[in-house]
């Protein structure tokens, strides 16, 4: 079936695509979904680097980038583009570990102070080298309150950003805050030409104006509508890559996404939520499918704690009957872990025992009873209107085993439909939340610390929409905290409160879903693929 | 009336057509909810001095007449705006997906000219299974979804016998006829059927004249008949058909562009009303209208040298 040496997730599939191989009828029926035994306990962060030369990878994206300009990158498609174009001072590993990148040393003399050394020896593509003015451009362009970059939030407590040598940039902040300093490893730390930058303007990082950064590879062409060209960088400071030329094209279809794999169409695709045609890729012997470990979670978001999930009891209810396993069989295909709060085991970089004791705490087991009793107690409920996202089946089946549950234990759930284009303004549009109770949604924090995913319940931050405030203390708190231990505390006692009164409901941890045909191997499995070269592992297999 | 007055006629009315559909198409965008700030500020969101700056910076709180009065201006100078969205101008936008368009309109209607004209023509003549079985045909064409077709070809042709690719638009030439074969059929097969249907009423209709029985009984060959006497015409029916149905193929490319991953305009139309996003949105309605014109004008041409007794832009 394979004919190389493949990871221990592939070999669980190897052999559950074996057991299947019996049933060669591809099944179209959404009921009767074939769950694949995915070992979810051992996720794996990297592939088997490729070894061999290849002229060209073509890998599909979800869709089309709106922007490659890195500050404007914070979804699926822009950064699995950017991750491998643009560099960031520090480099997320696949384990989600922090190595230098760009800064080959960072140092803190103090709490509110980040002193980063440039590497030597770093050219852009265009041979000019990188400078303390290119870095101190780059970040400087997210500070203030008026800046557009997607990360400015990661900005709010930078103070100034200065170059104090000739390979030294210095960041002085208003407060310890240690978000700031974990996200120099995503695209918010990802340094850019300054020349190119400001000649461009607004065209920078569009299918006008082109880029310009330092990665293992080079932005060739952007044929708007059908695809991105990238080359590889033969000057590239860490190697050049194996792969001479990597392209990117949009097929936003799942259908169409999965046969262009089968078909060798494409040679890849990251999938951050389980594609319908999962089993077909599993039986396939052109690819192979690899589970990464992964930050996303599935969540169902409260928006208005004056409707039919504005009582804590009603929450709380809904959430003891979830069947949570059912559900990530059902809507996940087996390619999903039953999810007990927001922040899964993936985010503990750090103090890992005390995470661990927490959260062995909670419990994602049904308790009908007891949801019954929650419901008596909160009294009359009014119905509950939750708005899901059109043509997702994982949207839509996720709402049918919510409104399942509600129906056990009397609560009247209803759903409303919004096309996929205009969900979006869900997350910041109050006239667009009218009359919606809660949505679900994808979440993803950007590195390996649970910190980062809380603070979206912080009364401050945009995506709290209610203004719910109830933990603020302990978020704000563990913001500024160097500390590990007492960063963990603090974090701990935010998730108690905000795993008790769910605010959010957590369903589900995705694992990443890698799809590489056979020929070639080493791409990264796990979520760091977002921010750190995931291809420049990546070539042919002999 | 002469070639020449025809054309001004139809420039002068095309232009007028344009400026009221430019204002109706922004008026109904500018009370349509929503707002494309979601996909300036990105899908975290933004401050409330975020939003402000970039509603300041996009004028998207001016009052409607000084937008569009600032587009017009604009159009006057050549000028088809900036994608707020996209970051880019409309025109690059715009430019790089007409070719894409335009291959696979041309091939669809083709396909439905061929298929819909030659199916329509045998059931009316055949009458019988013969017709039995291509009005069934029909009638299946015009009930399946265009994407449950488009799937059904990928999953046959192009994974199990692997003959064409699964998706995109090739890289220009006779890569992309290969690479738009099945998206054009995806996009044919409901139309070809719905001519088939008007074909073959025009071609029984026609049979059943006078003229045409009077052709028999002077015992003139059937062949002659059915191409001189019958299926000219029945051609100005056919044409008219022909031409409304393929001016809106543009816009009802979406579904199939999107099975496809096609770089088409009808997914850039759709994706920019959702989104909000003015300038596109007018861009390609104008450059509908005017295909629409166009064609229009061609079908014009076509009915003076199918019935000579219609003269150039007759109101017949």
């Amino acid at each position: 079936m394979f004919r190389r040496r493949i990871t221990l997730t592939a070999a669980a599939l190897a052999a559950a695509s074996l057991a299947l191989a019996g049933c060669t009828g591809q099944s179209t029926d959404q009921s009767d979904q074939a769950t694949l035994s995915v070992d979810l306990d051992n996720l794996a962060t990297t592939t088997e680097p490729g070894t061999a030369p290849v002229d060209e990878v073509k890998w599909n994206l979800p869709y089309e980038p709106m922007s490659l300009d890195p500050q404007f990158g914070y979804n699926y498609a822009e950064n699995t583009a950017t991750a491998n174009l643009c560099e960031s001072l520090l480099r997320m590993k696949a384990d989600f570990s922090i190595e230098p990148g760009l800064a080959s040393e960072v140092a803190q003399p103090d709490d509110t102070t980040v002193v980063y050394t440039i590497r030597d020896g770093v050219t852009f593509w265009d041979g000019t080298p990188l400078t303390v003015d290119d870095v101190v451009y780059s970040l400087d362009r997210q500070v203030g309150e008026t800046a557009t970059s997607y990360f400015s939030s990661y900005f709010q407590n930078v103070e100034s950003v200065a170059a104090t040598g000739p390979n030294q940039v210095t960041v002085k902040l208003t407060k310890p805050d240690v978000l700031f300093t974990q996200a120099m490893a995503t695209a918010a730390g990802a340094i850019v030409q300054k020349a190119a930058a400001e000649s461009q303007g607004e065209a920078f990082g569009t299918p006008d104006g082109g880029l310009q950064c330092t990665g293992p590879f080079s932005l060739e062409a952007w044929n708007s509508g059908k695809s991105i060209e990238l080359a590889a960088y033969p000057d590239y400071w860490d190697g050049a890559p194996l792969v001479q030329k990597l392209s990117f094209s949009f097929i936003a279809d799942e259908s169409t996404a999965v046969n262009a794999l089968r078909t060798g169409d494409v040679d890849g695709q990251y999938f951050y939520l389980p594609p319908a045609g999962l089993s077909q890729l599993a039986n396939s012997d052109a690819v192979t499918t690899t589970y990464g470990d992964s930050l996303v979670f599935w969540t169902m978001m409260t928006t208005n704690f004056d409707g039919g999930l504005g009582d804590d009891r009603v929450r709380q209810a809904l959430s003891l009957a979830i069947d949570r396993e059912a559900l990530t069989k059902v809507v996940f295909q087996g390619a999903g872990i039953p999810a007990t709060t927001l922040a899964g085991p993936a985010y503990w970089g750090y103090e890992e025992e005390k995470f661990q004791q927490a959260w062995d705490g909670f419990s994602a087991d049904p308790d009908i009873a007891k949801a019954k009793e929650l419901v008596a107690e909160a009294g009359t409920v009014p119905p509950i209107v939750l708005a899901v996202q059109g043509s997702s089946a994982v949207h839509e089946q996720t709402a049918n085993v919510i409104q399942a549950a509600g129906q056990a234990i009397g609560l009247d759930i209803q759903t409303k439909v919004i096309p996929v284009e205009q969900f979006g303004n869900l997350y910041f549009d109050p006239a667009a939340r009218e009359g919606i109770d809660g949505f679900f949604t994808t979440q993803y924090g950007s590195f390996a610390d649970p910190t980062d995913v809380y603070q979206m319940f912080a009364s401050t931050d945009s995506h709290n929409y209610a203004g719910w405030d109830h933990a603020d203390e302990d978020i704000f708190a563990a913001r500024s905290e160097t500390d590990d231990a007492a960063r963990a505390d603090h974090v701990i006692a935010a998730q108690q409160i905000i795993t008790d009164e769910l605010p959010w409901l957590p369903l589900a941890y995705e694992p990443v879903t890698l799809v590489q045909n056979n020929r070639i191997s080493g791409a990264t499995a796990s979520f760091a693929y977002l921010y750190a070269p995931w291809a420049a592992t990546l070539g042919g297999v002999e | 009336m002469s070639v020449g007055l025809y054309l001004l006629r139809r420039v002068g009315g095309l232009l007028l057509v344009l400026l009221v559909t430019s204002f109706l198409v922004f008026g109904l965008l500018y009370l349509a909810p929503g707002s494309p700030l979601a996909f300036i500020l990105g899908p975290r969101g933004g401050t409330p001095e975020q939003i402000a700056a970039v509603t300041e910076q996009y004028h998207l709180n001016d009052p409607f007449f000084v937008r569009y009065a600032a587009w017009l201006g604009d159009i006057l100078h050549g000028d088809l705006g900036y994608s707020i969205v996209y970051r880019q101008e409309v025109s690059t936008l715009i430019s790089g997906r007409v070719p894409t368009t335009l291959v696979l309109v041309s091939m669809a209607a083709l396909i439905i000219a061929v298929v819909g004209i030659l199916a329509g023509t045998y059931a009316a003549l055949r009458r019988g299974w013969g017709d039995q079985l291509t009005s069934t045909l029909a009638a299946i064409g015009l009930s399946t979804p265009s994407f449950v077709i488009g799937v059904a070809l990928i999953s046959v042709f192009a994974v199990t016998l692997g003959w064409f690719p699964t998706f995109g638009s090739g890289t220009g030439g006779v890569d992309t006829l290969y690479h738009l074969t099945l998206p054009a059929i995806a996009l044919s097969v409901a139309s070809a059927a719905y001519l088939a249907r008007i074909t073959r009423a025009a071609v029984l209709e026609e049979s059943g004249r006078e003229h045409v029985q009077t052709a028999t009984v002077r015992g003139l060959s059937p062949q002659h008949i059915v191409r001189h006497h019958v299926l000219r015409n029945s051609l100005v029916p056919i044409v008219t058909v022909l031409g409304l149905t393929v001016a809106t193929l543009i816009a009802g490319a979406v579904v199939v562009e999107n099975v496809f991953a096609l770089d088409g305009l009808g997914s850039l139309l759709v994706r920019a009303i959702l989104q909000q996003d003015f300038a596109v949105v007018q861009a390609v309605i104008l450059v509908l209208v005017v295909a629409f014109v166009v064609v229009n004008a061609i079908v014009d041409f076509l009915y003076t040298f199918i019935d000579p007794r219609i003269a150039l832009g007759s109101r017949q």
